[in-house]
């Protein structure tokens, strides 16, 4: 159906326009730091845009010898990838099951399940980094994936999906002699793929975006991630701002990128309504 | 379904192609680790290598220097030391972002680093029994050593840490500004006041003492040994005195004052503000000496030590640094303690490059100290002189915990404009439980 | 309303009614269990780690040697810039839970009735959701609130009343601070929540409000108010739930923009409870406290939920 624009919704484009404005200065801000000199970045006076962009401020950034872009692009895009495909491969099963099974307890084991959502990770975070070492991952791109695969709000999310799910469709499928996984794999997941892509983006944003897990866990500079090498841009002795800002403008960009592609999926995804 | 399997899969391929095209080819999450931590973190060539039976690996981890260089120079003394060591390895770990979260965390496990730097050993690391006590690399060197830089290694008698580096804090000042304004350098907290409100002319402010307008622990320390106050004797904290908190009171009159540079990009450790022209007067360690030179131009470098309280107390230089220590919970401790020893103490020539070759610190050793020609002239000299008169350093017992509680008694009176003689006070109580804990009582 | 009737007609032909229930555990298990066992390795086990280490003292070390009781709580109650801490994340929540609700609510009203370029729209509003918080921290830190006159917001008041420029995160009377971190968030957030609020709104059938028109009613604030509103019942809390939950667990923005490096500064201006405990784990290295305070935290949020769930019913199944 195609919408025609209407005379009548003029107030709303316009404040439409004026809040879009609002929401993009800061992207505007971070190219413009970018792009400027460590002077320029630290003056007294507002500047609209560099005065000369400084373009080498990104081939010196990717050839940076300590802070390695490269390798953090690289360790994130592993990270991320897997991380989000373990992620929901766990997530959609524990939501279904906690969704559709009639075990007896399967309302407390939720609720159980939501106690981890509501504890902190930063205050489990010490005892979390020594599970993770008595395994031996520490500095291993596994340490990184793998603790953060379980993850409650995602089940949360597929559990609400899930039970609003229509329900004759599996019945039907159950008649067709499809076990329950049968029917999960062959007919509740293809008729889920907004809820998939979604939560994929989602946690592909959180994955690429954390911070503090990989500073500790991936500690060799060979398992330093994009916000690892980014922080080297804050050290001790001295801030580079710049370097700073291009990293963070690299570092936005593949995610940007990947929910331009899905974005129409996703609003199709999240819904927690329950509404029929 | 169709769209959603063509997706991961996309994705997989995607993830398996970074994977492997790489030198370090890593299968993340697909199987679990079964060798323990693939610590690797030189960029040598010599990581790629299969590490040999019986060779002993040594984890030397550095929190990041920011100056241009250093992490070269760490690898190389590295690999200097592995070729030349038969059987042992160094492996270097430059450790960004927060230097203690990570290391903190690793000394609670068994693969933590074998060879560290610490700002100042302190009591609890040893009553946590983090740290290898270091006395028998000190034989017949002893005397070179600089004493307020031991002093931040010894406790009980026990030296913990070899001093690297020493980092003097002090105000740089812009000597041009001061003519321009007709201002002579301050000696104490009044003249500072004059001095500052002199040269804010707007656009240029006085002085920056950092976005927190002065409540970071080492400027704290500066500033209370500038009003005849010191932090702990024996088993009691004793930083709550009269002077001290007239001390508070003035520095929250120079806030007050407006003649502060508040809200700039950069921080304290960064000479940015400086260099840019955005204050005259600003607080600094020595290490962005070079930087500041090659900016302001050396005629125009002056260096001061924090003014006094009044004419009857002593301005004062904090004098900080990094020390390295040897985890007593490695396996390799006698391996460690020989790399130690040659890094710094048998070399000369790594201490020499160390202290001067990237930013200026002072050696801690009086004989290479004698060698730094970089630090013989200029303003870098008229630092060196100040360390004498003025120099101090924290004693082992004070904590991070004292620091927190200490920081924070400051700001409230800085930014919530509390009482100082309340805050000290109430500040000096909870510093004492800290100790008494720390000291078992 | 339809997924219970249908649960109980599902299976046929029914076996016996032990091995029904044997097989209902077994594929129960089958399908949660993975999540379980990760969250026991990597949740539950550090919970009951932190649990027993609160009552020991735990001083640069996380093995438990010494019992001290109820110790580490009392100290952290008597320390005031817990309690401080506390008071601070709870006006914190009382402010951005309902100022994003309303703002991302806001937001999917105005992208769905806006007719032609929602995608665009849309796009443009969840996009800051792929800005990590340190970025935006610093983005908010140095450029859009720095104290200078290069900074956007001073250079805004400026241009608009010459109005001197303004020490936004130093300045504790008026407490400026606030607007700096409750923008942040606000950016960061109210994108994934409109997308949220815009799934709920294309959930409720067209035929209602036709309906409603029928019998008079005028489109805007009445429809609002007797038809959206009431059928985004669900989502409002669900939304409302996670958004007390991120609150309660404020840290990065927080850290990122009010402390100094090597020094709390303007912390003391706001911290909330995992920023003090993380200095207190990280700097202090006093575990035992640290852990005894994310029990605390813990509680609160569960307090919280558990109330919210009462009074809205909040997570239970359809057929319960």
């Amino acid at each position: 159906m195609k919408k025609r624009f209407q005379g009548n919704k003029i107030p709303t484009y316009l404040l439409l326009i004026l809040l879009s404005i609002i929401y993009l200065i800061p992207f505007y801000i971070i190219a413009r730091n970018a792009l400027m000199t460590k002077q320029e970045v630290a003056q007294f006076d507002w500047l609209f845009w560099a005065d000369s962009p400084q373009w080498a401020n990104l081939t010196n950034l990717l050839n940076d010898p300590i802070a390695n872009m490269k390798i953090g692009l690289k360790n994130s895009t592993i990270v991320s990838i897997f991380q989000v495909i373990g992620r929901l491969l766990i997530s959609s099963l524990a939501g279904y099951g906690l969704a559709r099974s009639r075990y007896k307890w399967a309302n407390h084991v939720f609720y159980l399940i939501l106690v981890a959502m509501m504890v902190p990770s930063a205050a489990i975070f010490v005892q979390t980094f020594l599970v993770v070492s008595y395994l031996g991952w520490v500095s291993t791109l596994t340490g990184l994936v793998v603790p953060g695969m379980f993850d409650v709000f995602s089940v949360f999310i597929f559990r609400q999906f899930f039970l609003d799910f229509p329900k004759d469709l599996e019945d039907a499928a159950s008649v067709d002699g499809l076990g329950s996984f049968g029917t999960f794999w062959r007919v509740v997941v293809p008729n889920s793929t907004g809820v998939f892509i979604s939560l994929g983006t989602l946690g592909l944003i959180r994955s690429w975006n954390s911070f503090l897990w990989p500073l500790v866990v991936g500690q060799s500079r060979e398992t330093w991630t994009v916000q690892v090498v980014l922080s080297t841009f804050l050290t001790a002795q001295t801030i580079n701002l710049p370097a700073l800002f291009m990293g963070a403008a690299l570092g936005i960009l593949p995610v940007v990128a990947i929910f331009f592609i899905v974005q129409r999926y996703i609003v199709e995804g999240v819904k927690v309504t329950g509404i029929k | 379904m169709k769209r959603l399997a063509l997706l991961l899969s996309l994705l997989l391929v995607l993830a398996l192609l970074v994977a492997c095209g790489g030198e370090t080819a890593e299968p993340a999450g697909t199987e679990p680790a079964e060798q323990p931590a693939d610590t690797s973190a030189e960029s040598s060539e010599a990581a790629e290598e299969p590490a040999a039976e019986d060779e002993i690996v040594i984890q030397h981890w550095y929190h990041q220097y920011g100056e241009e260089g250093t992490f070269d120079a760490v690898v190389r003394y590295a690999e200097e030391y592995s070729a030349m060591t038969p059987g042992v390895r160094v492996e270097v770990n430059w450790v960004p972002g927060d230097y203690f979260a990570a290391l903190n965390s690793a000394l609670l496990t068994d693969e933590g680093p074998d060879v560290f730097e610490l700002q100042t050993v302190t009591q609890d690391r040893i009553e946590a029994g983090q740290l290898e006590p270091l006395d028998d690399l000190f034989e017949g060197v002893l005397d070179d050593f600089n004493e307020t830089a031991m002093q931040r290694v010894i406790i009980d008698g026990t030296i913990y840490g070899v001093p690297m580096i020493m980092d003097p804090q002090f105000v740089y000042y812009n000597k041009s500004m001061f003519a321009e304004a007709g201002v002579e350098p301050p000696t104490t907290m009044d003249e500072l006041q004059a001095a500052c409100t002199a040269l804010d002319t707007g656009r240029v402010k006085g002085l920056y003492l950092s976005n927190d307008m002065g409540s970071t622990s080492y400027l704290l320390y500066m500033t209370t040994w500038a009003a005849n106050s010191d932090f702990i004797e024996g088993d009691k904290v004793v930083f709550n005195t009269p002077e001290n908190v007239q001390m508070w009171e003035k520095k929250k009159e120079l806030v007050d004052s407006g003649c502060l540079l508040v809200g700039a990009t950069t921080e304290w450790w960064d000479p940015g503000a400086l260099n840019d022209g955005l204050t005259a007067m600003q607080w600094v360690g020595l290490w962005a000496m070079p930087g500041v030179v090659e900016a302001l131009g050396e005629e125009n470098v002056g260096v001061m030590p924090w003014p006094a309280l009044d004419e009857n107390a002593t301005p004062s230089v904090w004098i900080g640094g990094w020390n390295q220590s040897v985890n007593a919970n490695s396996p390799n401790v006698e391996a460690a303690k020989d790399y130690v020893r040659w890094l710094w103490i048998e070399n000369p020539e790594t201490q020499i490059d160390w202290n001067v070759g990237y930013g200026f610190h002072v050696p801690p050793r009086a004989s290479i100290a004698a060698q730094a020609d970089a630090l013989k002239s200029g303003p870098a000299a008229e630092v060196l002189d100040m360390l004498a008169p003025y120099g101090k350093t924290t004693p082992v017992t004070w904590t991070g915990a004292m620091d927190s509680i200490y920081q924070d008694a400051h700001s409230e009176v800085l930014l919530n404009g509390a009482d100082p003689a309340e805050q000290l006070a109430a500040a000096q109580e909870a510093a004492q439980s800290e100790l008494d804990a720390l000291l078992n009582k | 309303m339809t997924t219970h009737e249908l649960v109980e007609t599902a299976v046929s032909p029914p076996p016996s009614r032990s091995s029904r229930k044997r097989q209902d555990t077994i594929e129960f298990w089958l399908f949660v269990g993975p999540l379980v066992l990760g969250l026991l390795a990597f949740v539950y086990i550090p919970i009951l780690w932190g649990f027993v280490l609160s009552f020991f003292r735990a001083r640069n070390s996380v093995t438990p040697t010494e019992f001290v009781g109820l110790e580490n709580y009392l100290e952290l109650f008597g320390d005031p810039r817990f309690l401080d801490s506390l008071q601070t994340v709870i006006i914190f929540a009382i402010f951005i839970v309902p100022v994003t609700f309303a703002l991302s609510l806001g937001l999917a009203l105005l992208v769905n009735n806006a007719g032609v370029n929602t995608g665009l729209f849309r796009t443009i509003f969840f996009i800051p959701t792929a800005c990590s918080y340190v970025v935006a921290s610093l983005v908010w830190k140095t450029s859009l609130f720095n104290g200078l006159p290069s900074g956007f917001a001073n250079n805004i008041l400026w241009a608009i009343n010459e109005i001197n420029p303004i020490a936004w995160v130093n300045t504790a009377d008026p407490p400026y601070y606030w607007l700096v971190l409750v923008t942040v968030r606000l950016w960061l957030q109210s994108g994934f929540y409109m997308i949220i609020f815009l799934a709920g709104l294309q959930e409720i059938p067209r035929s209602i409000y036709e309906a409603a028109m029928v019998d008079g009613a005028k489109p805007g604030r009445q429809t609002f108010r007797h038809i959206t509103f009431p059928m985004l019942r669900n989502t409002s809390v669900s939304v409302i739930l996670l958004l007390f939950i991120e609150a309660f667990q404020a840290f990065d923005e927080f850290r990122n923009i009010l402390a100094t490096g090597g020094s709390s500064g303007a912390q003391i201006l706001a911290r909330p409870p995992l920023v003090y405990l993380y200095n207190v784990a990280f700097q202090d290295q006093n575990y035992g406290r640290g852990a005894a305070g994310a029990f605390v935290i813990a509680a609160l949020i569960m307090v919280v939920t558990v109330v919210q769930g009462r009074l809205f019913g909040f997570g239970r199944r359809e057929h319960q």
